[in-house]
């Protein structure tokens, strides 16, 4: 972005800058996948928020005469090996996965886009050094590092959002970098830095909100991204401590009973298949949009 | 070309080395003690500290990361005062580290309970005899000492008198350990000298047992690479060439979904509709375990079509990516104009400039197949290199985590670099120096 668009930006006020932000909403509505995608994440965080109100009994309340049970009036969804009402897990487990979700994709960005910035404006052994080391952690298998994090540090919630920020990071710090190393050459940043500007302010306020873009689209394909991992990790049993409601932990808990209560792996693996096909649907839907009137 | 294949070879040897540095570093910091969890909840300090011992985790990490990759039988056998050789004796023995006599004969010591140290030697004609042994030599405090090998792969000192105890009955199939010596130093050859150590789960050597699930992967990765590729080739090039029609929108909108559900929750599905509801097939991988998988192809099929149907709609993104951009290209404009037929256009100058950049994504997305690979074979339980990393990454069983994370990131860094070789060879306007 140039001095005479930065302008521009200011000039824009009130009315005009609603409609800007109307316009670029309204990308949305033309694709009828991406409405579809984002209704179905809609409900899950609908779901997520009213999730005391919706849910008939409690996530953890166990019941010893009603285990592994079929569908009922009093548990519309069944039953689980404790006697767990599944609707009641189902429900609260997406606040587990879309709590945990956008945190680790948020953390991931912040280091990603530290060690970019300081990759890409620095330059030289600095630059050299990060990459080579990101260049490492990005040739090993992902699952590979899932693996190693998690069965080193213990499961926990912290260290899921810990291993899926670490495993995030190298991917965003690439992308910030070649941003950097493309913005930090404009006519701005020289003229911060004749101003005496100090590295960090020019780093952060004038190279990286022009590389917000791409950045942000990268960001929201995390989240799908995540809510895969922070699924899988729980299906391996790395997710979060058993009596958390989680679906991938769910699916690994409920498949010993498979072949008495199947329902009890196919609800959670409906669940979170939805979830992540709404979120793939939305960002293709919106990507498709936004290119065809490039 | 052949300098930059050296290159790439050696960043990915130093990648390897960096990996394995820090794996043995991870797993130090990690919290919980291996010994302890071998032996289990009621295993007393004192049989904790000796395996600790036998297993050499009293000594530094620096040490045992230097004999987990160079050995140290060089450098203890200056203890035993002979060259210590690793070597079966019968055909159907498994390998053993030995004390080497100059005529040839090996020999080991064992602590016999009320006997006493006995020498086993085994002559060159493989001969067997056990003596008492009765060489002991006086230490510095006056005791009467010996420096030797025994049965299980240490460097033992024995000191004269000291009773033969035992260490209890503990999980992972370890039934009794000796305990007789003072002092243990685990013999190791090294990675580097193609030894990869004992799985502390499974106290057998990781090496076999890696090379057999390594196959077992590759069948399972081979036969759905087979399924995968031809389809989501065809309806790439399909969808590519009919964009945003109903039938491109109808495999673009199949493949976004089959690749974004999770390989757990489809195997689930697949598993409930084809082994619970229509009973038709299998739901489990249950090997027998030496017989190879391909023996019980019904047990196959579902862990395939599940890696299929997660992997088949990526490849057919790709392809159908590559192929739209390459039928906008002039090159295939003037072909059009030229009036050449449409069916040859698309497969005599098209498909084959589209076909480049799946073929290297494909190579470059081995690291996400890898960990499709890992789930499926949790779901099904199919004994492939991936459950067994997952076992041992739950056990914490570092020498089998080192072994088949080195397998995994040579695979993975391997393929990249066999992906840029084919990539110079289909567009010969790349050279790299």
């Amino acid at each position: 972005m140039t001095v005479a668009a930065d302008l521009g930006k200011s000039l824009d006020t009130g009315k005009r800058r609603w409609r800007r932000v109307w316009e670029s909403v309204s990308v949305i509505f033309r694709s009828r996948v991406a409405v579809v995608g984002l209704s179905i994440v809609i409900f899950w965080v609908l779901v997520a928020i009213f999730a005391p109100v919706l849910a008939p009994h409690s996530p953890f309340a166990q019941d010893s005469a009603a285990i592994n049970k079929p569908p009922s009036p009093t548990h519309p969804l069944g039953t689980d090996h404790l006697g767990r009402d599944i609707l009641s897990r189902l429900i609260y487990g997406s606040r587990t996965i879309l709590l945990l979700a956008p945190i680790s994709v948020l953390c991931s960005v912040a280091l990603g886009t530290l060690l970019g910035l300081i990759g890409g404006y620095y330059g030289g052994l600095v630059d050299e050094v990060v990459m080579r080391i990101l260049d490492a952690i990005m040739a090993f298998p992902t699952i590979l590092l899932y693996l190693i994090i998690i069965s080193a540090i213990g499961p926990s919630a912290f260290n899921v959002v810990l291993a899926i920020t670490f495993v995030g990071a190298p991917g965003i710090a690439r992308l910030v970098r070649s941003l950097t190393l493309d913005i930090r050459v404009r006519d701005f940043v020289a003229a911060a830095k004749l101003r005496g500007d100090s590295d960090w302010r020019i780093m952060f306020v004038e190279i990286l909100p022009n590389a917000r873009g791409p950045l942000i689209i990268d960001a929201m394909l995390r989240v799908g991204y995540a809510i895969f991992a922070i699924g899988t990790l729980g299906f391996l049993g790395l997710g979060l401590p058993p009596p958390t409601p989680d679906w991938g932990g769910m699916i690994n808990e409920a498949r010993k009973y498979i072949w008495t209560n199947p329902l009890g792996v196919l609800w959670p693996a409906i669940a979170i298949s939805s979830l992540v096909v709404g979120l793939n649907l939305f960002a293709d839907g919106l990507r498709e949009e936004t290119t065809r009137y490039q | 070309m052949a300098k930059y294949i050296l290159r790439r070879i050696g960043f990915m040897l130093l990648t390897m080395l960096l990996v394995s540095i820090a794996i043995f570093l991870i797993s130090e910091v990690a919290p919980g003690d291996v010994a302890r969890h071998i032996l289990g909840q009621f295993a007393t300090p004192e049989q904790v500290e000796l395996l600790r011992d036998q297993m050499g985790l009293d000594q530094s990490v620096v040490v045992r990361y230097l004999d987990w990759l160079v050995g140290n039988d060089w450098r203890l056998w200056r203890l035993v005062g002979k060259p210590l050789r690793y070597t079966r004796v019968g055909q159907y023995d498994s390998p053993s580290w030995y004390a080497v006599e100059a005529d040839g004969t090996l020999k080991q010591w064992r602590m016999k309970k009320g006997t006493g140290l006995v020498e086993i030697r085994i002559s060159p004609d493989g001969k067997r005899e056990e003596f008492l042994f009765e060489d002991w030599q006086i230490a510095e405090d006056g005791s009467e000492i010996f420096w030797g090998v025994d049965t299980a792969d240490h460097v033992v000192l024995w000191r004269k008198g000291e009773e033969a105890q035992k260490v209890g009955p503990a999980s992972a199939g370890r039934t009794m350990t000796e305990a007789s010596g003072v002092e243990y130093y685990p013999l190791r050859k090294g990675l580097l000298r193609g030894d990869p150590g004992i799985s502390l789960r499974t106290n057998k050597p990781v090496g076999p047992t890696l090379v057999r699930r390594l196959r077992n992967s590759f069948v399972l990765a081979g036969i759905a690479f087979v399924i995968i590729m031809p389809i989501a080739l065809l309806l790439g090039i399909l969808a590519g060439l009919k964009e945003g029609r109903a039938v491109d929108r109808t495999i673009s909108l199949f493949s976004l979904i089959t690749t974004s559900v999770p390989e757990f929750a489809s195997g689930v599905f697949l598993i409930l509709l084809f082994a619970f509801w229509l009973k038709v097939l299998p739901g489990a991988a249950v090997f027998v375990s030496d017989v190879a998988p391909f023996m019980q192809p019904k047990l196959l099929i579902l862990p395939v079509l599940t890696l299929t149907l997660v992997e088949v709609g990526y490849v057919t993104r790709m392809t159908r990516a590559s192929m739209i951009e390459v039928m906008n290209a002039p090159y295939i404009r003037t072909a059009f104009l030229k009036g050449l037929p449409y069916w040859r256009i698309v497969f005599k100058h098209a498909v084959r400039n589209a076909l480049m950049a799946p073929i290297t994504v494909i190579m470059l997305h081995v690291n996400w197949l890898i960990g499709g690979i890992v789930v499926v074979e949790s779901v099904f339980g199919y004994p492939g290199l991936g459950m067994y990393m997952l076992d041992s990454a739950l056990f914490k069983d570092i020498n089998a985590i080192e072994a088949g994370a080195m397998v995994m990131v040579a695979l993975a860094v391997g393929t990249q670099l066999v992906a840029d070789i084919i990539y110079t060879f289909l567009n010969p306007r790349i050279r790299y120096t």
